[in-house]
This record gives structure tokens, sequence and C-alpha cells, in this order.
């Protein structure tokens, strides 16, 4: 039980988290694509990709050197941070505070900024595109490659995490490869909702492991941990919500 | 590119300064309490499990308090984002 929770638990936070992570990156690169060709955008990509490649290759060693608990701490530590972020920005979102993440918007948004940028300069314009995709890919890469450390690390399953957050780049990179279209209608909110409740839940988790608490349960404590966090969410949303809807 | 890249490094776990402080705030608290002897691991654990769920709502209320009501659209700060 415990280690079919944990091997559910570490790939698919890491396969969701991954998959949002994607979609965002995606949308840059086909916006820069499509407004200035497949070579920057490719490029830049690439670039971004063999970035995140070296940044695995410096710091993977780097984690086998740390001590179990102080990994545990650090990285339940800011799993909390993030986790959380991440929460508290689907509830605000959910309950009409923040406006939804728009894919569609964001490809618009990209591409108008290229356009502008091609009536202002001509000169280094497929620089300033390949620039584009490469910061959208390194950024969310790296946002994935923090997920798959913080959920894989602290219990020797790196592996089984890269696993989910590879699966889920191949299967968005395949996906814009075959729509050519931002994936506007991935249910982000919900995606990320899911995510923010796992990644705390983990957070939670090993950070108490690392003061040396026994959670009852051991592993299974995870899931019930998100329970919380996801009670929590919702009851958040349903008390909230009502509040700040407008009057019919 | 490289400054940009730093602040969004940072902004991938401090959105709102009042969360990431209480998260903070809390750890710090609760483990300084268990090096000092004062705390049994099983009450941290505890505190952790209610302080954590206790600081995003206290963070998704302060958020939701300070956004514009639909009867007052003009009134008040804007939410942080």
């Amino acid at each position: 039980m415990a280690n079919l929770t944990t091997v559910l638990s570490v790939a698919g936070a890491s396969f969701a988290a991954s998959f949002v992570e994607a979609v965002e990156a995606l949308t840059i690169v086909l916006a820069v694509g499509l407004a200035r060709g497949w070579r920057p955008a490719l490029t830049g990509a690439a670039a971004a990709l063999a970035a995140l490649a070296l940044i695995v290759a410096v710091l993977g060693p780097l984690i086998g050197a740390v001590p179990l608990r102080a990994l545990q701490f650090v990285v339940g530590v800011l799993l909390l941070m993030f986790g959380l972020r991440w929460l508290r920005k689907a509830i605000l979102r959910a309950i009409g505070v923040v406006g939804l993440h728009d894919e569609d918007a964001a490809f618009q948004r990209q591409t108008g900024e290229l356009t502008e940028a091609e009536r202002g300069q001509e000169l280094g314009l497929d620089w300033i595109a390949g620039a584009a995709a490469f910061k959208a890919v390194l950024l969310e890469g790296i946002e994935v490659v923090f997920i798959v450390i913080a959920v894989g690390a602290a219990r020797g399953r790196i592996g089984l995490a890269s696993a989910g957050a590879v699966a889920a780049s191949i299967l968005v990179a395949a996906i814009g490869a075959a729509i050519h279209r931002p994936l506007a209608r991935v249910p982000e909110n919900a995606l990320k909702f899911a995510v923010g409740v796992m990644l705390s839940a983990f957070g939670l988790f090993w950070t108490g492991e690392s003061l040396g608490v026994e959670w009852p349960g051991g592993d299974p404590a995870i899931l019930a941990f998100a329970l919380i966090f996801l009670g929590v969410a919702a009851a958040l949303v349903a008390l909230l919500k009502p509040r700040l809807a407008k009057p019919a | 590119m490289i400054g940009a890249l730093a602040t969004q490094l940072i902004g991938l776990f401090v959105d709102d300064g009042f969360l990431a402080a209480g998260i903070l705030i809390a750890v710090a608290a609760i483990a300084s309490l268990i090096l000092l002897g004062a705390l049994p691991a099983w009450l941290a654990g505890l505190l952790l499990t209610l302080s954590m769920p206790a600081a995003l709502a206290a963070s998704v209320a302060r958020s939701a308090r300070q956004a514009p009501r639909p009867d007052a659209a003009d009134e008040g700060p804007p939410a942080p984002p």
C-alpha cells in the first residue's frame, strides 16, 4: 500500500505539474514559431533544453551528497512555498479574484510582442524570437526540474518522477506538433488546483519527517494531507465565491 | 535577461509575501522548539498540519478582502497578484 501510494503520488504529481508547465512553454514556442518561423523557435527551445540538461548534470550529483534530513527539510519548505502558492492562485482564480490563465491570450500577447519588435527593428529579430522561446522553455523547465527533484529526491524516486515529467513533456510536444495551436482547452486551473494540493501535501510530509515527526501510517499520510488541503481549498472557494459573485 | 530570470525564479516560491512569510515563520518556530527540546515530535506534526492550511486560508481571505467588490468596483485597492 505504502509503495503503491508513493509510486502513484510521485509519478502523478510529477506528470500533472509537468503537463501544466509544458503547456505554458508550448504556447510561447508556438507563438514564436508561427510568428517568426520554426528555426528561432526550435533553436531557442533546444538551447534551453541543453541548459536544463547542464543544470541537472551539475546539480544531480550534489543532491546525493546532501544529508537526507537536510535535503528533506529544504525540499519540504520549498515545496510548501511552491505548492501553496499554486493552490492560492488556483483558489483566487476559482473565486474570480484573479483572471483565469488563457493560453490563447498568452499566445496572442507573445505574437503581438514579436510583431511589435518586427516594426521596431529588422536586424536581430530572430535572436529576439529565439530568446523568447529559450526563456519560456528554460523557466518552465526549471520548474519541472524542481518538481522532479522535490517529489522524487527525498524518497529516492527521482527516476519515477523524471518518467512522469518526460511523459508529460512528450505528450504535450506531440499534441502541439499535431495541432499547431495552443492547448487552450486544457483545464489548467483544475490541474493547478490538483498539483497545488499534491505538492503542498508532499511539502508538509517532508518538512515534518525532516524534523523527526513519525507520521501515522507512513507514506499514505501524504494522501491524508492532500485531502486536508483539498478540503480547506474547497471550503475557501465555497465560502468566498458567493461573496465575490456579481449580484444577479 | 538574467535579472528577469532571477526575478522569475524567486517568483516561483514567493508570490504573496504574506503567505511566504507565514510558512517560513511557522516552520522556523516549530523547528526551533523541536531543536530546543520544548516540543514533542507528534505535537510538531500536529502544529505543521494545522498551520500550513491556516496560512493558506489567511492569505486567500486577505486577497479576497482586498479585491474590489462587484457593488463597489471603484472602491478599495486591487488584490495583490
